[in-house]
């Protein structure tokens, strides 16, 4: 499995270095929680058998200024555990920001962007801020995570989240990459809408509202989408994604695995699509 | 009488693991130098246990098993929910659920500078909602 949705923050190890991202991580991203040295997040994967783990961090320098956590930060982690694939955040807000970004991806290695709407506050149709940096996407060749629907960092505004939003995104840049998270929660047919018609739109698994993972998955995915509806229509689009730590992988890898997709689809779920999606794929 | 605390830090490995505690106890005891008194071992955590039984695989398996049956998994739980104080989803109920079965503590006395245990007593620490770092505590009270 690839877990695609997981943020690196808590890592005992990165906040003793980095007081301010401590600070930022408990007062901005609401985590409250003891943090864990690095080598329980690799047992966390192995026990739930999660084999690479995608990092996301956010730049909120205008909203909130802070980045949780750098870039440099995210790289450092890719470096120490080759099983993370660091994605970087920039600031749509910032001028800087499509320069920042190429900077993340050919100097510091990173794979994809996450912006998170909600939290750095900015409309994903605003063609002055948002659509340069999807600009930038397109002439790296990554893809974008997105927050999208429900926000638990406490000042996340879900109004900027809303997966309708992207609509004209998604026509202006067909060969950029979307990754909707948390299947929109509660705008899931919404996101479901745009992943059907738009093949540059993936949706990833990470829906945290209330109840276990396996509870989640079965109301969601299967009885609001439809399990038929993911074999036919979505199979080559959703991924596997915790967003981790605010849940634990374990429980979220065995709900998926509960839910009674074909095996085919679970593998393209909980793997292929992410390879693809991330360029992993071997080719024979 | 002398009060000595040690603090312990464990990492475990799976989601449900019983480790052999054992050894490092009767360490933190010879060290101590205490002669007569009294050994408490505590877990400073409300998704693990501590519990006393004899040291032996199949008995770590059984009991780890009769834990799952006893408590499963896919009941219907009220603590399946986000948690603002924590900033995360609890989903955790079995976990806390087990170890309220098992208890977070043990003692054994001390006599002439010796833990008194039963031949097969073995202590366990118990892991319930791992990986984490865990930690524990032996006080041991005496002279």
């Amino acid at each position: 499995m690839i877990d695609f949705h997981t943020h690196p923050v808590m890592i005992k190890e990165l906040l003793e270095k980095d007081p301010t991202l401590e600070k930022n991580v408990h007062q901005v991203f609401g985590f409250h929680f003891p943090a864990q040295p690095l080598e329980i997040f690799r047992r966390e994967m192995d026990a739930a058998g999660v084999e690479q783990a995608v990092l996301l961090p956010v730049d909120a320098t205008t909203a909130h200024g802070c980045r949780i956590a750098s870039n440099e930060q995210i790289a450092e982690l890719v470096e120490v555990e080759p099983r993370f694939i660091g994605f970087a955040s920039v600031d749509p807000c910032q001028p800087d920001a499509p320069r920042r970004l190429e900077v993340a991806v050919r100097e510091l290695g990173l794979k994809g962007l996450k912006l998170d709407p909600s939290l750095q506050q900015f409309w994903l149709h605003d063609k002055q801020v948002a659509f340069p940096v999807f600009q930038a996407c397109a002439d790296l060749g990554i893809p974008v995570l997105l927050h999208c629907g429900l926000s638990w960092v406490p000042s996340g505004l879900a109004q900027y989240a809303q997966p309708l939003l992207l609509e004209q995104a998604l026509m202006a840049f067909p060969r950029v990459n979307f990754v909707l998270a948390h299947f929109g929660w509660p705008w899931v047919n919404e996101a479901v809408m745009l992943a059907v018609k738009y093949r540059n739109v993936y949706l990833d698994t990470s829906i945290l509202y209330s109840g276990t993972p396996r509870d989640t998955y079965r109301r969601v995915l299967a009885e609001q989408v439809g399990l038929e509806v993911i074999e036919r229509s979505l199979a080559d689009r959703v991924l596997f994604g915790t967003n981790y730590p605010r849940i634990d992988m374990r429980r979220s890898v065995r709900g998926l695995r509960e839910l009674g997709l074909s095996p085919a689809a679970l593998e393209a779920i909980g793997r292929g699509n992410a390879r693809r999606l991330l360029g992993l794929e071997t080719r024979k | 009488m002398k009060s000595l605390i040690y603090r312990q830090t464990l990492h475990t490995r799976f989601e449900t693991e019983l480790i052999d505690i054992t050894p490092d106890v009767l360490q933190i005891l010879a060290e101590s130098g205490v002669q007569t008194g009294t050994l408490f071992v505590l877990s400073l955590h409300t998704t693990t246990g501590l519990t006393v039984n004899e040291g032996l695989p199949d008995l770590e398996a059984d009991m780890a098993n009769t834990l799952e049956k006893l408590v499963p998994d896919h009941a219907i739980y009220r603590h399946a929910r986000y948690l603002p104080s924590d900033g995360q989803m609890a989903v955790n109920a079995p976990s806390h659920l087990r170890g309220m079965l098992l208890g977070f503590q043990t003692f054994f006395p001390i006599e002439a500078g010796e833990m008194l245990t039963g031949s097969r007593q073995t202590i366990y620490f118990v892991e319930l909602d791992g990986p984490q770092s865990r930690n524990f505590i032996v006080q041991i009270l005496g002279d």
